[in-house]
């Protein structure tokens, strides 16, 4: 089978190796006999694994599932797989070191929106949830979940940056509302009607506010913790859809400040418990280039301008590079380029969250428009995966 | 300080949600979930073999929820869980080559690692392995390397990885901590992960002696009374939520074929077992007999395990 | 044709956590264990053996390939098919019982065709590299006394035979697919391969002291060696020192796949220039 492949390609020595050695010795060469077969041959042009190039694998997700979690998911990308855990934890605003600070300027801008709606709820939100680190995500690799992550080492590279990505896209979206974490005290009015029953002193306060304003005295704090439990490519859709189906299943308990005990209390009760209340349903998907020029990786090591070169070459010349969706490991090794499209449909409206690309040349702003439409069909169907789940 | 490498939370550090008093809560959390199985009578096991393709070898490895959990799942009523089951995959990477730094080694060098999700268990747990999981990796590599055939492998390693996503139980979570109070669910876990090992390391295709297999025994006390005539019983596969104290637990490794134990390990006193009359054995080794036979049951679940994955690429071949 | 290389994408695994199937069940799990209920009957071998399963007598069978002996009986010590290869009149007397650690047809068969052939070849106990082992590598440092390559295939010895059969269990198409080719992390993919050393003496077996490591092999050359020593704990040792062993595969300056013209050099076809290498002869 790889012989023929090989037979097809005239610069390709024709050795007789098995296919299985075969992709392991030119990769490349192995991926783009698949993608571009012999114009004689009847054959459609499919990636190695079987998929064309704008199809996902076969995805599924299950929430719910772990015992000690406010909220649980696990997501499975064709052979990635990735578990979430949300545990909430209480973060008591005395804790908070620049608690009292804020608030005083707080009430401040509270007074204001009262009056002139300068401060708006977003922005409210980003302060709280962002500013106190309310949400707290974490991914893990050492789980043996590929070989090369040594388990029990500090998180690779790798790790670190998709944990801070899933942290940047959790505030840009501000998929969390802070008023689902915020945990509010109002403290009893005895005070004022005792100063009012005493007479005149106060009127000027009990006028305005009728009452102690309401204060926040804790926040839920939510540890996000994904496992990727088998990583085959494409780690970033897996763990981000694992957080959006476990958020989605989080319930956090009734929570109230005690006032005799100076604490949080919770009710264990789960017909008190309420799920969070996200904004949206952003959805990402994540792309890479695979180019024919065979020498691409190889060039780009050795000369460092060949890559501009080359995708000037190309622009020119006939397309010589294919955009996959959903890259396997494989595939992930064979590009240079990525592009990762956050999507969220609102009211049958497609609005990109987040859009990044780098590492190459290749994507145009044709082909860019063209990912939006593939992500907005992803959502649809990722919408209909995480409903079930 | 803060750890640079990971999102960390807020620095002055937040506080487990506390409930309120569940003598007044109606959801019946307040409860201690009860034994609904025979004393010789296990857990049901799920395990299936290859689900990490990337790896050599893989399994994943599920504890039937005891009664009281399954429950809870089914109609539930309080957030806090009854009881836990232990979930675990665990992934064998090699045989690969030693580091450069190592010295030559005429035989397979195993490693082990056992993390705990942060997530598996009440208390959160940290990122970085703790005492705890270190020794869990350490009984584990004594327990498979008697197992293992290591001298047809020169100079070349094998990693294998065990991850916990949920763990059990060490006791009731409404009891506190007692005198004769140790780390119970431990046990239960090294078992699991010793049959979830050697049914990777079986997917992976290292010569192995045997498929060795974990089991637990305990000496339970759930007499409420103190009473000096309460006796403790032998019970097998214990979750520790289920009972009132337990004095003593056995794990062990086992290889039936053989008839041998590649490892054992006893916490607790085990002198007050209450045996049938005739017995003539020590109560120890009552328990670690009790251990043996639970080893023996995970083993049938086990051998089905290896068989079905090699039935299935034979299909596929 | 490429389209057939896979027909599915790769095996699809059941749900981690599904409620469903949730528990295999062990009906007789404790009462009615029996550990020799799944072993064989002494008489007849079992098709599949799986780790400590009792195969047979040492008095009729001879040991081989993943199986270990205990208590004069086989045992086996990997789980695959049995295999029973015919006995040899003169070198081995006695039929030679092996569990198969690939999957393949021929050794589905209830006695061994090939039998003949098994007897031709070093008995296999692992999938490492093995003295006289043929394997493939890539060249990923030529200096002027070695060339050190990483081994990326050890090729089974049987290939020629039945060429669908891969060299190690896990050189599936599947499981390459899914890891990555060059994995972006830490440790590099070189770490997770078996190094070797060439050195120039073993580069060919004529000419040897004119061996100019340059003009031998190039960084990225795929080359077929052959595995003369275990080495030290780091380095295997192979040669290319036999007609069919050498650069099989490389690339021009160019970047262009090479083919080759001679025993000792390859041309680029598009810009038709000629590099020296040790060229394997091509079959």
């Amino acid at each position: 089978m790889a012989s023929s492949a090989a037979a097809s390609n005239p610069t390709i020595p024709s050795l007789n190796l098995p296919p299985s050695q075969f992709a392991r010795l030119q990769p490349h060469a192995y991926l783009l006999a698949h993608l571009s077969p012999p114009a004689a041959s009847d054959q459609p042009s499919v990636r190695a694994n079987g998929r064309a190039t704008s199809q996902f694998r076969v995805t599924s997700a299950n929430a719910g599932s772990l015992t000690h979690t406010n909220g649980s998911a696990v997501v499975r990308i064709g052979d990635t797989a990735a578990v979430c855990g949300v545990r909430a934890e209480l973060l008591h605003t005395e804790d908070i070191a620049s608690w009292s600070v804020s608030t005083a300027s707080e009430a401040e801008a509270g007074n204001t929106s009262q009056k002139g709606g300068s401060k708006t709820e977003d922005e409210e939100d980003r302060d709280h949830v962002q500013d106190l680190n309310l949400l707290v995500p974490n991914i893990s690799l050492s789980t043996g979940c590929a070989p090369g992550f040594t388990p029990g080492a500090p998180p690779s590279t790798l790790a670190q940056s998709l944990s801070h990505e899933i942290l940047s896209l959790l505030h840009t979206t501000r998929l969390v509302k802070a008023d689902d974490l915020r945990i509010w005290y109002q403290p009893p009015n005895l005070e004022s009607e005792e100063f009012r029953n005493a007479g005149e002193g106060m009127d000027v306060d009990s006028e305005q506010t009728g009452g102690p304003e309401p204060e926040i005295k804790a926040f839920w704090v939510l540890y996000i913790d994904i496992m990727i439990i088998s990583l085959a490519g494409n780690p970033f859709d897996a763990a981000w859809a694992s957080v959006l189906a476990a958020l989605r299943d989080t319930k956090l308990p009734k929570a109230w400040w005690d006032a005799d005990n100076e604490t949080v209390l919770c009710s264990d009760n789960i017909s008190d418990a309420q799920k969070l209340s996200l904004r949206g349903l952003p959805v990402s998907s994540s792309f890479c280039t695979f180019e024919a020029d065979a020498a691409a990786g190889w060039r780009s090591v050795v000369i460092p301008n060949a890559d501009e070169l080359k995708s000037q070459a190309q622009k020119q010349g006939s397309q010589q590079r294919w955009i996959l969706a959903d890259p396997d490991g494989y595939e992930e090794g064979l590009s240079q380029e990525r592009v990762c499209v956050v999507v969220d449909i609102e009211d049958g409206k497609t609005v990109i969250v987040k859009m990044e690309k780098h590492g190459g040349w290749a994507v145009d702003s044709d082909d860019l428009r063209q990912l939006v439409d593939v992500s907005a069909k992803r959502w649809h169907e990722m919408k209909r995966i995480l409903d079930q789940c | 300080m803060a750890d640079r490498r990971r999102v960390n939370g807020p620095p002055g550090g937040t506080r487990p949600p506390v409930f309120a008093s569940l003598q007044e809560s109606t959801t019946g959390a307040a409860q201690r979930a009860q034994r609904q199985r025979q004393p010789a009578e296990l857990r049901k096991i799920f395990l299936k073999t290859g689900l990490i393709p990337t790896a050599s070898g893989s399994s994943y490895l599920e504890f039937e929820p005891s009664a009281s959990l399954a429950a809870a799942r089914s109609n539930p009523k309080s957030l806090i869980p009854p009881s836990s089951a232990l979930k675990v995959a665990c992934t064998v990477h090699g045989p690969k080559p030693l580091p450069r730094s190592a010295a030559f080694s005429p035989n397979l060098v195993l490693t082990t690692h056992v993390k705990y999700a942060p997530f598996a268990a009440r208390k959160r747990r940290g990122h970085i392995r703790d005492a705890s999981e270190r020794d869990l990796g350490v009984h584990l590599e004594t327990a498979l390397r008697g197992a293992i055939i290591a001298e047809r492998w020169p100079k070349s390693g094998l990693d294998i990885t065990l991850t916990i996503i949920e763990a059990e139980d060490d006791r009731w979570w409404g009891d506190a901590p007692d005198s004769h109070d140790a780390s119970w669910g431990m046990m239960n876990v090294l078992a699991g992960c010793i049959t979830a090992a050697s049914a990777a390391i079986a997917d992976a295709h290292i010569d192995c002696l045997d498929l060795v297999s974990g089991g637990v025994a305990a000496l339970v006390s759930d007499d409420s009374s103190k009473s000096a005539s309460s006796v403790p019983r032998l019970m097998l596969d214990v979750d520790p939520a289920e009972h009132r104290s337990i004095l003593s637990a056995c794990v062990v490794a086992y290889m039936p074929a053989r008839d041998e134990i590649t490892e054992i390990w006893l916490k607790g006193d085990s002198s007050k077992a209450a045996l049938e009359k005739g017995d003539v054995r020590s109560s120890h080794e009552a328990l670690i007999d009790g251990a043996v036979d639970a080893a023996r049951g995970a083993n049938t679940v086990l051998s089905e395990a290896v068989t079905e994955s090699i039935a299935r690429s034979i299909a596929q071949a | 044709m490429p389209d057939k290389l896979i027909t599915e994408p790769v095996s699809k695994l059941p749900d981690f956590f599904g409620e469903q199937n949730r528990c295999l069940c062990n009906k007789e799990l404790y009462h009615f264990f029996n550990p020799f209920s799944l072993y064989c009957n002494m008489a007849s071998l079992p098709q599949i053996a799986i780790p400590g399963q009792r195969l047979g007598p040492l008095s009729k069978y001879s040991a081989g390939p993943g199986t270990h002996v205990q208590d004069s009986f086989i045992h086996a010590s990997i789980a695959g098919p049995v295999v029973t290869d015919a006995a040899q009149p003169k070198i081995q007397p006695k039929p030679t019982l092996r569990v198969s650690r690939v999957i393949s047809a021929q050794d589905l068969q209830p006695q061994n065709a090939g039998a003949s052939d098994g007897a031709k070849f070093k008995p296999r106990y692992n999938t490492l590299p093995a003295v006289e082992s043929n394997v493939l590598a890539r060249v990923t440092r030529v200096q002027k006394r070695q060339a050190t390559v990483s081994i990326l295939v050890v090729l089974d010895e049987s290939e020629h035979l039945t060429s669908s059969q891969t060299a190690s269990d896990n050189d599936n198409v599947a499981s390459i697919l899914t890891s990555a080719a060059n994995p972006e992390n830490h440790s590099g993919t070189d770490e997770l391969r078996f190094q070797a050393l060439i050195r120039k003496e073993d580069v060919r077996a004529v000419e040897k002291d004119r061996v100019v490591m340059d003009e031998m092999f190039r960084v990225g050359d795929i080359v077929r060696g052959s595995v003369i020593s275990l080495g030290d704990q780091s380095f295997y040792y192979i040669t290319t020192a036999r007609n069919d062993l050498g650069v099989v595969m490389a690339r021009s300056e160019a970047g262009n796949m090479m083919f080759p013209i001679s025993w000792k050099e390859m041309r680029d076809p598009v810009t038709g220039t000629g590099e020296p290498r040790k060229v394997a002869r091509p079959f």
